[in-house]
């Protein structure tokens, strides 16, 4: 998929390979099984593009959180971010590394899971790896939560995926002074204190995210998500976090795919819903 | 926190490196290449947010009205929320915002404390020409990226996401009313009006603000009746939208290819 080799795919041919070879049992070249959580459809895409799934992949991280630091404080927890940072990256390269071993170039379907507790940060990451058929290296082994669809998508238009980008930051947010609570309890106001420690969060999380983007040398970070709101454990402070796919153009010029517009002519499933007839 | 000189350090230094061709989205993988497809650029995740105390209103049990100061609330909250998203924009040059979500979340912070959150990905064309709308700022939209590769392949632009909203006490019925409606099919008038009235209230205030874009239309219009925390008989009724304009003549749109799929 490297901006030198457009090789011009048989999509036919690859699919009906990929057909026989699913019929076949799906057995490796290596002997070996293949364990994927693919659906067959995306086992297909990836072969249309001349890749194929090789192994379910996992990479674990639990990192402790000093007791504590969620109690009292001023500004950003930054022992509580650096857990975050340290678990998600130890979790990752695990992930790339276990990649590695099975033979693969890169990790799709990631998925990411985080979960903050007041002692220590666990993260979670199942995918599966991925390699191109005629076992060229294209570049370094990615790590991506993007599905085998969107990464087929991604790479007909010329692009490639890169690794995860990930950002965190807890911030302690200010409590408002009993005087200014009562002043404030029947106005309608904004709460600064909050709105600015929220911002600050959301700011050095998405800095970070960035900036471990930056670092693999992408272009840009797609289908970012966050999560963001107090902490349930600790009211008073204000958790982001943010992860998204980091990409880069592989190809000399963004490919258009043109999209033709289609109109199914299935009928909308409609789901019934007892709770309807309760008027909810 | 209204001027982006007052934006935390992290801020500029961000906003900075995305001014360098570096750009983050929460668009889809669909969504980011069909914008693409528009012959727009993502540049940036953009967002604002503003954590707002709702007042006190006092309310007649028996008496349907407008509650104005939590109107009044909502409105300006959510409208913090925008404009500080829409600065971000500003600041990366963008000439619009797609995909914006406008979110309500309550925590633990104190039962009239919410926060309002506006999120989206902005984005700028790559043909150089502006996009921004007539007030010369980015256009919003809450259309997706599939849906607004739709709207500019027929021709119209979006200019801006409109909103209005209208909080509303719903009077309580009477036990006079009550007794007399026991075992009878009857339409309950003063429920119905009142409903209808905040509809009505809503649904002007959002073309009032779709006619100060000049616009020719609102798309994808939806009404929400929320209660939030406020119970059973006082509702919020938000109507959203995005307001269009067209910009070219008579456009041929292909005609669509009709499929039957086999599957299920």
């Amino acid at each position: 998929m490297s901006a030198d080799t457009p090789l011009p795919i048989d999509v036919r041919t690859e699919m009906r390979s990929a057909a026989a070879w699913l019929a076949d049992g799906g057995s490796a070249p290596s002997g070996r099984a293949v364990t994927s959580d693919l659906t067959i459809d995306e086992a297909l895409l990836l072969h249309s593009i001349g890749w194929e799934p090789v192994e379910l992949v996992f990479g674990v991280s639990v990192t402790s959180v000093p007791v504590g630091v969620w109690t009292w404080g001023r500004g950003e927890i930054s022992t509580a971010s650096d857990a975050h940072n340290l678990a998600v990256h130890t979790a990752a390269e695990r992930l790339g590394r276990e990649c590695a071993k099975a033979g693969g170039h890169g990790v799709v379907g990631v998925q990411v899971s985080v979960e903050v507790t007041p002692h220590h940060v666990d993260v979670h990451l199942v995918g599966t790896a991925v390699r191109p058929v005629d076992g060229k290296k294209p570049g370094q082994t990615f790590v991506s939560d993007l599905s085998a669809r969107d990464f087929v998508l991604l790479s007909n238009a010329g692009w490639s995926p890169l690794g995860l980008s990930f950002g965190a930051s807890f911030i302690y947010a200010p409590r408002r002074d009993a005087a200014t609570a009562i002043r404030q309890s029947s106005q309608n106001i904004e709460l600064t204190n909050l709105t600015e420690a929220l911002y600050s969060a959301r700011e050095s999380a998405m800095e970070r995210m960035q900036a471990s983007g930056l670092a693999m040398a992408a272009q840009g970070v797609v289908g970012v998500r966050i999560t963001e709101g107090p902490m349930r454990f600790a009211r008073h402070v204000i958790g982001f976090t943010v992860w998204g796919t980091a990409v880069r153009l592989v190809a000399d010029n963004h490919v258009y795919l043109k999209p033709d517009m289609v109109l199914p002519l299935d009928d909308a499933v409609v789901q019934f819903e007892a709770q309807s007839l309760r008027g909810r | 926190m209204s001027s982006p000189t007052d934006l935390p350090k992290d801020a500029e230094s961000r906003l900075a490196e995305l001014g360098h061709g570096f750009f983050t989205s929460d668009l889809s993988v669909n969504e980011f290449l069909l914008v693409k497809e528009t012959g727009f650029h993502p540049l940036g995740f953009v967002m604002g947010s503003s954590i707002y105390h709702t007042g006190i209103q006092g309310r007649r049990w028996s008496k349907s009205q407008e509650l104005s100061k939590l109107t009044e609330a909502m409105y300006n909250a959510r409208e913090l929320a925008m404009t500080r998203m829409e600065e971000e924009a500003d600041e990366l040059g963008a000439d619009g915002i797609v995909g914006v979500r406008l979110d309500v979340n309550y925590y633990e912070w104190g039962s009239d404390a919410a926060e309002f959150i506006a999120l989206g990905t902005a984005v700028k064309a790559e043909d150089g020409k502006s996009y921004r709308n007539k007030h010369g700022k980015p256009f919003t939209s809450d259309l997706s990226g599939q849906d607004f590769w739709t709207i500019m392949q027929t021709g119209y632009v979006p200019q801006g996401l409109v909103m209005g909203t209208c909080v509303y006490h719903i009077a309580h019925r009477g036990l006079g009313q009550t007794l007399g409606s026991v075992g009878q099919n009857i339409e309950l008038p003063n429920f119905t009006q009142a409903l209808y009235e905040a509809r009505e209230l809503a649904m002007t205030r959002m073309q009032d603000e779709g006619n100060a874009l000049g616009a020719t239309g609102i798309v994808g219009v939806r009404l929400e009746e929320k209660s939030h925390q406020w119970g059973s008989h006082t509702i919020e009724f938000l109507s959203i939208g995005t307001a269009v304009t067209k910009t070219t003549g008579d456009v041929t749109l292909p005609r669509p290819t009709v499929i039957i799929s086999l599957d299920n």
